[in-house]
């Protein structure tokens, strides 16, 4: 059993539940959309300080459309005891891991693909391949830790309550390492380049820590 | 007294001397005045904290190998003697912060990683509360216990490098005159006693609670009956 | 040879017992029931014996190998209906084979031929919750037999099935070796010659035939 195909087995089911159902799409774009409304009535943005505003709008839009995006991806399994069929198959439990982390890291993209064009259109803020960049990586990252966590949590009681509370500090390096790339990409100072390779190396970091605990996460 | 009793007894007399040294002892800081005498039970603690963090990390490593139920003991024990000791951490920063800098929070890398700290292992606690008691639930607090240890130098990196992006008010560390660095070393020791004396005692606690759980009341059974089955 | 051997199966969920001590032996081709009323332990010695859990205590060997170390090879050997369907609902039935057609390794075209074997070939293409209970548990079962597994353990297959669930389940067992849960004597009787009763957790004897009462 080719793990990286198993994997995309996953991705491509979860993608096509998705799309079917259309639960998880909406409820991220409506914190989207919310995260722009509030920031635009909760600061007083000018021309002059919407790049300083803008990249926090960014981040925390992200990181709670995160939340949402990747405490969903075990919602529904657990619900429909599905998560207990396909680990009963011989397919590696990592594999399973990273075809879920895939699935939500793609959602979370789309989001990111209406996202980034909103806040330069609404904010006046440069909208370029490096801010692209930096928010892709991080995503990977930010999927791979979300995903796992919510594996933890999903057989826990007080779900909501505790994907936050160990997730976030988890995503701290991110937001900081990827704030200072949108910010510096985006003309304030802050080096780009040492930004983007710790987003890497902490995608490295993190990615293997990920597959490793994930068989103790998923199989009994 | 049994020797738990007797232990707790020399820990805290231990504690007692120790603030004698702190406050007897030890001479004044001329700059910071007596609020500097904080310093050494605040850094005892944050070093004691990260011991008792860094004995949930092994025993966390431990049970994932050969899932052995002592380990997963000292990490339970381990991580709520660590969260005590990162709360006096974090307070006791504070009390210092207030005077010394005027506000009692500001986001330097160490009382960043620090709060990080104690977010991960109240994670790590209410993971255990909330998860059916069990195999699963000691595999998962492995994980968070071993993720919350690798990611506190993480976040304290990031923190630092993210003020070199921002110039910033940098803290001076002057160097410490004899007596400030002995009673320093001798509070720690104190203080990694105490430590060590609330993980065994918290240990034996785990104990019990888990052999309470472990005699699974066969008397609710109904005791077996005849077969009814005909050959 | 002895497909199953287990050896005081116990199992606790916290402070609540579920099963006690029970032990077992299934022979190659043999088909067992597992009776008992709800709660006496059925769905937890049934997980156990599918590898979905691993207990508390006691021993357990399928096909020779220790069930917990080997779990991943046995998977191969063995085929699990769960109590829950656990389909995936917005994937149609066919698309759900699909699925652990491609988790498995077992070639596509299994797929057309399992739903003819659990007559869904007219509906392959429905999705999954526009089927009826009854459709749906033929799914999960059907699911269960894609790469033709030699041991099956099945909880409460006939829960929803009509009255041709005797035969629909016959034709699945027929060759193979089987633990089989249910509710239902009269159903146990006609497809298994072995019983297992279970009683709050604990086996009051296994045994041939079990005489039907009232």
């Amino acid at each position: 059993m080719n793990p990286f195909r198993v994997a995309l087995a996953v991705a491509r089911k979860d993608l096509r539940s998705e799309w079917r159902t259309r639960e998880v799409v909406p409820a991220l774009a409506q914190f989207i959309i919310l995260a722009l409304l509030i920031g635009n009535f909760g600061f007083q943005i000018d021309s002059r300080n919407a790049t300083t505003i803008a990249p926090g709008i960014l981040w925390l839009a992200l990181v709670f459309a995160g939340l949402v995006a990747f405490g969903r991806t075990f919602a529904a399994e657990r619900e429909q005891a599905s998560l207990e069929a396909m680990l009963m198959t011989p397919a590696s439990p990592v594999a399973i891991f990273a075809g879920k982390a895939l699935a939500a890291g793609a959602l979370l993209v789309i989001c990111e693909a209406v996202l980034l064009p909103a806040l330069s259109i609404l904010f006046g803020t440069p909208f370029s391949g490096e801010v692209v960049a930096a928010v892709l990586l991080a995503t990977f990252g930010m999927a791979a830790l979300g995903v796992l966590f919510a594996a933890i949590v999903a057989r826990v009681r007080a779900r909501e309550l505790l994907l936050p509370l160990l997730t976030l500090p988890l995503w701290i390096p991110f937001v900081i390492a990827g704030g200072v790339a949108v910010q510096s990409a985006m003309g304030l100072p802050g080096n780009y380049q040492q930004a983007i390779g710790l987003l890497i190396d902490f995608d490295i970091l993190f990615v293997v820590l990920t597959s490793l605990a994930a068989r103790f996460v998923l199989d009994e | 007294m049994n020797r738990y009793e007797k232990a707790a007894a020399a820990a805290v007399a231990l504690m007692l001397v120790a603030a004698g040294a702190i406050f007897l002892y030890a001479p004044g800081d001329a700059l910071q005045g007596p609020v500097q005498r904080i310093f050494y039970l605040h850094v005892s603690s944050a070093i004691a904290a990260y011991g008792c963090f860094a004995v949930v990390l092994v025993g966390g490593i431990i049970y994932l190998r050969n899932e052995s139920p002592a380990a997963d003991r000292f990490a339970r024990a381990g991580a709520l003697v660590g969260v005590v000791f990162t709360t006096v951490t974090l307070v006791m920063g504070m009390l210092w912060a207030k005077p010394i800098w005027g506000s009692f929070w500001t986001w330097d890398a160490r009382l960043t990683s620090t709060l990080v700290l104690w977010i991960i292992y109240a994670g790590y606690l209410l993971v255990r509360r909330l998860a059916e008691p069990g195999r699963g639930a000691a595999r998962i607090a492995a994980v968070v216990g071993i993720f919350g240890f690798i990611d506190v130098p993480v976040v304290h990196f990031s923190v630092t490098w993210w003020r070199t992006q921002h110039p910033g008010p940098i803290v001076v560390n002057n160097a410490l005159p004899a007596e400030m660095l002995a009673t320093f070393l001798f509070t720690l020791v104190c203080t990694l006693v105490l430590a060590a004396v609330l993980i065994a005692i918290r240990y034996r606690i785990e104990t019990l609670l888990d052999a309470k759980m472990a005699i699974a009341e066969p008397a609710k059974l109904v005791s077996a009956q005849q077969p009814e089955a005909v050959p | 040879m002895s497909i199953i051997v287990a050896n005081g199966l116990t199992h606790h969920f916290g402070n609540e017992p579920a099963l006690e001590g029970v032990d077992l032996v299934l022979d190659m081709g043999e088909h067992m029931a597992v009776l008992g009323d709800n709660g006496a332990g059925k769905t937890t010695l049934l997980r156990i014996l599918a590898t979905a859990l691993r207990p508390t205590a006691g021993r357990l060997q399928i096909a020779g190998l220790d069930a917990f170390r080997e779990r991943r090879r046995l998977r191969h050997y063995l085929g699990y209906v769960a109590h829950a369907p656990g389909l995936y609902p917005a994937l149609s039935a066919a698309e759900n084979l699909q699925f652990f057609c491609d988790l498995q390794d077992v070639a596509r075209s299994r797929v057309q031929e399992v739903l003819d074997a659990v007559g869904l070939k007219m509906v392959g293409h429905r999705r999954s919750d526009q089927l009826s209970r009854g459709m749906q548990q033929r799914l999960a079962i059907g699911r269960a037999i894609l790469h033709e597994p030699r041991l099956l353990i099945l909880d409460e297959p006939d829960a929803s099935l009509g009255s041709d669930a005797a035969d629909l389940l016959m034709a699945m067992m027929r060759d193979k070796t089987v633990v089989l849960a249910t509710h239902d004597h009269a159903l146990a009787n006609r497809l298994c010659p072995r019983t297992l009763v279970l009683r709050h957790g604990r086996s009051v004897g296994t045994a041939t035939r079990l005489r039907v009462v009232q």
